[in-house]
C-alpha cells in the first residue's frame, strides 16, 4: 500500500515539474500595452540623461517601461514591416519599433499620428545608440 | 539647353554626394541562428546603426545585445542575461576596412568585398576577415555580410547541459540600407 502511495506521490511531482517547465518554455513576451510605465518622462528631458551619462541613463532605464511625450518628427515603416516613430531629432532623438500586434490591432491610430504634432509613446526602454531605442512601443492615446 | 545644363547640374550634385562624406543606417538589420536538434535559434534586431566612411571604406557597427528579438521570451532571457552578460557588456561593435576600397564600388552595382576589422562581443576584441556585399540596390546604397563566429572564442561560456544543443558556430547576417549623413 505505502509503495503504491509513494508512486502516486512521485508521479504527481514529475507531471507538476513537467508542466512548470513547458510553461516556462513557452513563456508569452511580455504585452508592452498591459505594462505599467515605471518613469514618465519628456523626451527632451531622456536625452539630455542620455547624452551627459550614458552609463548611468542605462542603468536606470535600461528594459524599463518608459513613457515619453515629445514632438513625432519621423513615421516609417522598416523592410520587415515594422512601424518606426522617431521623437524630438531624426538623427539623435528617440526611435521606437511599435509593436506588431498593438500595430495590427491598432491601424487608424498609427494612419492619424502627424509628425510636427506631439505624441506619447510607452515602451521598453534598449538604451542608447547615437539615439535612445525603445521597443517594443505602443501610442498612448488619452 | 538650359535643360540639360540643370540636368547635368542636378546629375553632378548627386553623384557628388554619392561619392563622398558619411553613410549612416540607424535601422540596420542583424541576426544571429543557431539550428538545435530540438529547435532553431533566430535572434533579430532592426536596430543597429551603422557608419560607412566613402573617404577610406571603413565602416563601423554597433548592436544593443537587449534589442535582438526571439521568438521564446526564455531565449531572450537567457541570451541576455546567461550568454551575453548585456547588462556587463550592453554593446556589440565592429569596425573594420573594406579591403581594396575605391569610392566607385559605392555608386557600382552590388559587388563582392572582403572586410577586415575587429569584432568586439562580450567584452572580448577577435580581428576578423568576413566576406559581404556592397553596392546600389534600388537606387540605395547597400550592405550585407554572412559569416560564422564562435561563442568560446568571446569567452561566451555555454554550460555543458546544453553544450551539444547550441551548435558550435552561430551565422551572422548583417544587412544595411545607407543613406548619406550630415550634408
Amino acid at each position: 500500500m505505502k509503495i503504491k502511495y509513494a508512486i502516486i506521490l512521485v508521479l504527481t511531482v514529475i507531471v507538476i515539474g513537467a508542466g512548470i517547465g513547458l510553461k516556462m518554455f513557452f513563456k508569452p513576451h511580455a504585452d508592452v500595452n498591459k505594462l505599467d510605465a515605471e518613469f514618465k518622462t519628456e523626451a527632451s528631458t531622456l536625452m539630455d540623461e542620455f547624452q551627459k551619462e550614458e552609463a548611468t541613463a542605462t542603468t536606470k532605464y535600461s528594459e524599463k517601461v518608459l513613457e515619453i511625450s515629445g514632438k513625432l518628427v519621423a513615421k516609417n515603416k522598416l523592410p520587415n514591416g515594422t512601424n518606426l516613430l522617431v521623437l524630438e531629432d531624426e538623427m539623435a532623438g528617440i526611435s521606437c519599433q511599435l509593436d506588431s500586434s498593438w500595430s495590427a490591432a491598432n491601424p487608424s491610430v498609427i494612419e492619424a499620428l502627424q509628425t510636427g504634432n506631439p505624441v506619447t509613446v510607452k515602451g521598453v526602454c534598449k538604451g542608447y545608440l547615437m539615439e535612445i531605442k525603445v521597443s517594443p512601443a505602443v501610442v498612448v492615446t488619452k | 539647353m538650359k535643360k540639360i545644363f540643370l540636368v547635368l547640374i542636378v546629375l553632378g550634385a548627386s553623384f557628388g554626394a554619392f561619392s563622398q562624406g558619411k553613410f549612416i543606417a540607424k535601422n540596420a538589420y542583424i541576426s544571429f541562428y543557431s539550428s538545435t536538434p530540438m529547435e532553431d535559434i533566430l535572434g533579430e534586431s532592426n536596430e543597429a546603426v551603422t557608419i560607412l566612411d566613402s573617404s577610406n571604406g571603413e565602416i563601423v557597427f554597433q548592436a544593443l545585445m537587449t534589442t535582438f528579438h526571439f521568438k521564446r521570451a526564455l531565449m531572450e532571457e537567457h541570451f541576455n542575461e546567461n550568454y551575453m552578460e548585456s547588462t556587463k557588456f550592453p554593446k556589440a561593435k565592429f569596425k573594420g576596412t573594406i579591403e581594396g576600397f575605391k569610392k566607385e564600388m559605392l555608386i557600382a552595382p552590388v559587388a563582392n568585398i572582403k572586410i577586415t576589422g575587429v569584432l568586439n562581443v562580450h567584452g572580448v576584441d577577435k580581428t576578423i576577415t568576413v566576406p559581404g556585399t556592397i553596392g546600389m540596390e534600388g537606387g540605395k546604397l547597400v550592405a550585407t555580410s554572412k559569416f560564422k563566429v564562435t561563442p568560446e572564442d568571446y569567452g561566451i561560456a555555454i554550460p555543458s547541459l546544453v553544450r551539444d544543443k547550441i551548435g558550435k558556430e552561430m551565422e551572422i547576417t548583417v544587412k544595411a540600407s545607407y543613406l548619406p549623413y550630415g550634408q
